[in-house]
């Protein structure tokens, strides 16, 4: 196996106030393949979200080793970790989270921007990816003028923008209706697939999760199984 | 990307804190055009004393209706003196005695001198229409650019002084400075005029033909003007000779104060506009602490949400200095030409005032938006994730 995450031993602790924390992840070790489509399930507080910030570069780990795209990550910080995150790692989340402000393509540009692209090339690259999400007619749309599907489909839009090695989404299909959750996971599913981008969806869905290759299991900060 | 739709997209919000700052603009251009107004007025008086001195009569300062009043025979013992390269008399008076005409700055007047100083080089006034005095002419006028559409002066026409019709020979460029409400009359006449301003008993004492207020001394080429007017009160008897020194002292400095005060109120008020910029980035700040963790998680750096906020926040201070700046200068517009009736063009948008203002409202902008901007940047993006 060509693995394109591994993590270690994680921990994580958070604290709430003085004498009061939460072990979110108390000493997580995974594997992802390249190319895999992997669903991260589990019960809330069980630190699938942790740990898929931590691997995507979002946070830092009190512990433990991760290891991205064949480079050790766990050590970064500010804007080494920064750049690690906008050119390896595309992000999808429940909400859309969507700037409000932008159009569609103004917000797929943004990520590639960011990530030291002109203006030109950003729009360019904006564009291919709307169309390979099926919203070439919608680019100038704001978000609010968008359906929940549609405004997702952007997301995902804006998580491939820089090509990033692995994208990983927090509860993508949360705010959607079943079918629409179908027809999202079903695109990110083409995109795996056509393109050999892994995948990473944490999600309470067990539809989502029966799209993917593997399903793994997490229960009070480790990882308790793998299923396939 | 997105920086003025950002800015405007809480319309009202951005309206108040815009105009917050537009107020404070609008202060310091209408305040700071009426001390720059001034200050060429003073400026003009500096650049005018700098080589001369000014002779009148005693030392007491009451020189209108003192005894024995300064005449034309003292022009040729003062020219006598060493260092004196030329002198030239003068008789001036207010161009109304309308007591109710108060104004601010310099008011306009009637001028008459004997035209000796036409031989100094780069001395002479700049006609903008028609032409200078002569020493032959009688009856005619030379009328000061601020002063044309109370007199309703033009080249050719006649205009009213104290009574008497006089013929419009000539228009004065606008010079910004004093001589911009003068207007000026052969000496002959000025003295006629002024004869008649006298109490009955001072004018079966006094000629008309060798009356003067004051003569004014030109200091020759390389000879310090005050030191010159040192030398011409020790000299001549019964005179009060003053130098650019004694200008300098009693109005440069004063006006220094006067500065300081005025633009410090201005910039109280831009102040307070400045603090509601803050008070309005800290808020979108924590509107959008979603939006910023969106940011970071799709590689945003810390400088680049750095710049995102300041740039907003240099927005709102750019448009509320334009807006204040256009405000202020329509409202000096408006107030000079509602003045221009009696000749008090109190303001002057200078170029420099008005890029200076713009210019303050943008660095109070950016200064404004760096601690908001700094919150927004060092946000935790898995918090800011979380935020509701």
């Amino acid at each position: 196996m060509d693995p394109i995450v591994t993590v270690a031993g994680l921990t994580k602790r958070y604290r709430l106030g003085k004498d009061n924390y939460v072990d979110a992840l108390r000493g997580a070790s995974l594997e992802i393949a390249r190319g895999e489509m992997v669903a991260i399930m589990g019960p809330s507080g069980s630190g699938k979200s942790t740990l898929m910030h931590i691997a995507g570069c979002l946070d830092r780990p009190d512990s433990g080793e991760v290891h991205l795209n064949g480079r050790r990550v766990d050590q970064l910080r500010g804007r080494a970790l920064t750049t690690v995150r906008g050119r390896e790692v595309g992000f999808i989340f429940q909400g859309f989270n969507l700037i409000p402000t932008m159009t569609a393509l103004e917000n797929v540009a943004l990520a590639a921007e960011y990530a030291g692209a002109s203006r030109r090339d950003a729009a360019d690259k904006a564009r291919s990816l709307l169309e390979l999400v099926g919203l070439a007619d919608r680019m100038r749309h704001a978000p609010t003028e968008l359906s929940g599907g549609q405004q997702q489909r952007v997301a995902i839009a804006r998580a491939l923008v820089n090509d990033p090695a692995i994208v990983m989404g927090d509860e993508p299909t949360g705010d959607l209706d079943t079918a629409t959750s179908a027809e999202i996971v079903g695109v990110m599913r083409e995109i795996n697939t056509e393109r050999g981008t892994t995948f990473v969806l944490v999600t309470h869905n067990p539809e989502v999760a029966e799209v993917c290759d593997r399903t793994i299991h997490m229960r009070d900060g480790i990882v308790e199984a793998v299923t396939a | 990307m997105g920086v003025v739709r950002n800015v405007f997209k809480r319309k009202m919000r951005a309206f108040l804190t815009i105009f917050g700052i537009t107020i404070g603009v609008f202060a310091l251009v209408v305040m700071g055009g009426l001390a720059e107004k001034l200050n060429l007025l003073v400026d003009g008086g500096v650049d005018y004393y700098k080589d001369k001195v000014l002779i009148t009569e005693g030392g007491s300062g009451a020189a209108v209706l003192g005894s024995s009043p300064i005449t034309t025979d003292l022009v040729a013992e003062i020219e006598a003196i060493e260092g004196v390269e030329l002198a030239s008399a003068e008789v001036g008076m207010v161009l109304d005695d309308d007591p109710t005409a108060v104004t601010f700055g310099i008011p306009p007047m009637i001028v008459g001198d004997d035209l000796r100083w036409l031989e100094i080089p780069d001395a002479a006034l700049r006609i903008a229409d028609g032409r200078e005095l002569t020493v032959d002419d009688s009856g005619v006028a030379v009328v000061g650019a601020d002063l044309v559409a109370m007199l309703d002066a033009e080249v050719g026409g006649t205009i009213e002084l104290r009574g008497e019709t006089f013929e419009v020979v000539g228009i004065a460029e606008k010079t910004l400075a004093g001589t911009d409400t003068l207007v000026r009359v052969p000496m002959a006449d000025a003295q006629r005029l002024f004869h008649a301003t006298l109490p009955a008993a001072l004018q079966d004492v006094l000629e008309p033909e060798t009356l003067a207020l004051q003569i004014v001394a030109y200091a020759a080429d390389g000879v310090d003007a005050d030191e010159l007017a040192t030398e011409i009160a020790a000299s001549v008897e019964g005179i009060s000779a003053t130098g650019p020194e004694a200008f300098q002292a009693q109005v440069v400095d004063s006006m220094a104060m006067f500065n300081t005060i005025i633009f410090g109120v201005a910039l109280v008020s831009l102040l307070v506009g400045g603090l509601s910029v803050i008070n309005t980035m800290t808020m979108a700040v924590a509107e959008r602490t979603r939006e910023i963790g969106v940011r970071k998680a799709i590689g945003a750096t810390s400088g680049a949400i750095m710049r995102q906020f300041v740039a907003e926040s240099a927005v709102i201070g750019v448009t509320g200095g334009l807006l204040g700046l256009g405000l202020g200068w329509l409202t000096t517009l408006a107030l000079n030409s509602a003045g221009d009736a009696s000749a008090t063009a109190l303001f002057e948008v200078t170029t420099r005032l008005a890029l200076g203002s713009v210019g303050f409202a943008l660095v109070l902008g950016v200064l404004a938006g760096l601690y908001p901007a700094w919150h927004a940047a060092r946000l935790d993006p898995v918090r800011a994730l979380r935020y509701e």
